[in-house]
């Protein structure tokens, strides 16, 4: 999916230390992967109770809103997890991705998830009327986007 | 009839032979496993985490367990199903993979961990339900489920790439 011209940048990454360091280890690939889906599983958690809560789905014992809100830093730093863990992944098989249609979707997707956190689960789900359409659009978005981005990560081997 | 030749005799059944040899049945399967995964571990995790004192400390005990639980278990029907499925495609390369043995005694551990919680320290919860540092046995068994769950992962990881 990616042009020709984008080939170079990503045999550099292969060639780098960390490239190399990451396929020259046996264990290296599935421990790393490990934490990477321990945090997708912390986000993709999150995102799944904070926002079918804003549908209904799940006990009410505390507003969406305020649900949201407490599981906002967890879903920020297990972004974070995911992109450390992710780059060494990505930089032992760069050519992988390279030719992966999945590998540019998942980014673009990942770049979309963030903005939406920060702007409309911010601002409609967090600080908003959580019955308002506005906020279930929100949770839906952030549903799809999400639940995309874990499907796309597993399709980079095959598609 | 040992187990390796059941394994055998399930890993031709059709339809696990099917999965097998599609091109796409058992990525998609896999990623249906991993979303049963997060909606299992990540709520089953925060109730660990409150048991540790650690999380939604000023919420009683019993609702976070009643509040995250019933996701715990929708997540884990998924998963065991999905799982299910994905062994019986390869269940001879489990049956013979150190990881995979690992794997099921992990869960098995896990399995008597929550019941030992639920029958013993749990039953009594009323008179521990709002302190912010639970009883030690609590304790204890929120730390293990939380590693025995890091270490089911692990193997699952381990398994794929063996």
């Amino acid at each position: 999916m990616l042009g020709e011209s984008f080939r170079p940048y990503f045999e550099w990454c292969g060639n780098t230390w960390l490239g190399t360091a990451v396929r020259d280890t046996v264990w290296a690939f599935p421990l790393i992967e490990t934490f990477h889906l321990l945090a997708l599983a912390i986000l993709l958690g999150s995102v799944l109770i904070v926002n079918l809560r804003v549908f209904g789905v799940g006990k009410k014992y505390v507003p969406a809103a305020q649900m949201a809100r407490q599981m906002e830093p967890w879903m920020l730093g297990s972004i974070g997890v995911l992109i450390a863990s992710g780059i060494p992944m990505a930089f032992s098989e760069p050519i992988k991705c390279f030719e992966s249609i999945s590998f540019p979707i998942k980014m673009g997707l990942i770049l979309l998830g963030i903005a939406s956190q920060l702007t409309i689960q911010r601002k409609w789900v967090i600080a908003g009327d959580t019955t308002a359409l506005k906020a279930k659009l929100a949770a839906i978005l952030s549903i799809a986007i999400w639940t995309l981005v874990g499907a796309a990560g597993k399709g980079i081997p095959y598609v | 009839m040992s187990v390796l030749s059941v394994c055998e005799w399930i890993q031709n059944l059709p339809w696990a032979s099917g999965v097998k040899h599609s091109a796409w049945q058992f990525p998609v399967i896999e990623s249906i496993h991993s979303l049963a995964l997060s909606v299992m571990l990540w709520p089953a995790a925060i109730l660990d985490l409150r048991l540790l004192g650690l999380v939604m400390r000023r919420r009683p005990v019993s609702q976070v367990a009643a509040q995250f639980l019933p996701w715990t278990w929708t997540g884990f029907t998924v998963m065991i199903l999905s799982g299910l499925i994905l062994f019986a495609s390869e269940a001879v390369k489990c049956y013979n993979s150190p990881f995979f043995r690992t794997k099921v005694i992990l869960l098995g551990v896990a399995g008597v961990n929550a019941l030992i919680f639920h029958n013993t320290v749990f039953r009594g919860v009323d008179s521990w339900d709002t302190d912010s540092a639970t009883p030690w046995r609590a304790r204890l068994a929120g730390a293990s489920s939380l590693l025995v769950w890091i270490g089911v992962v692990a193997m699952g990881r381990a398994l794929a790439y063996a």
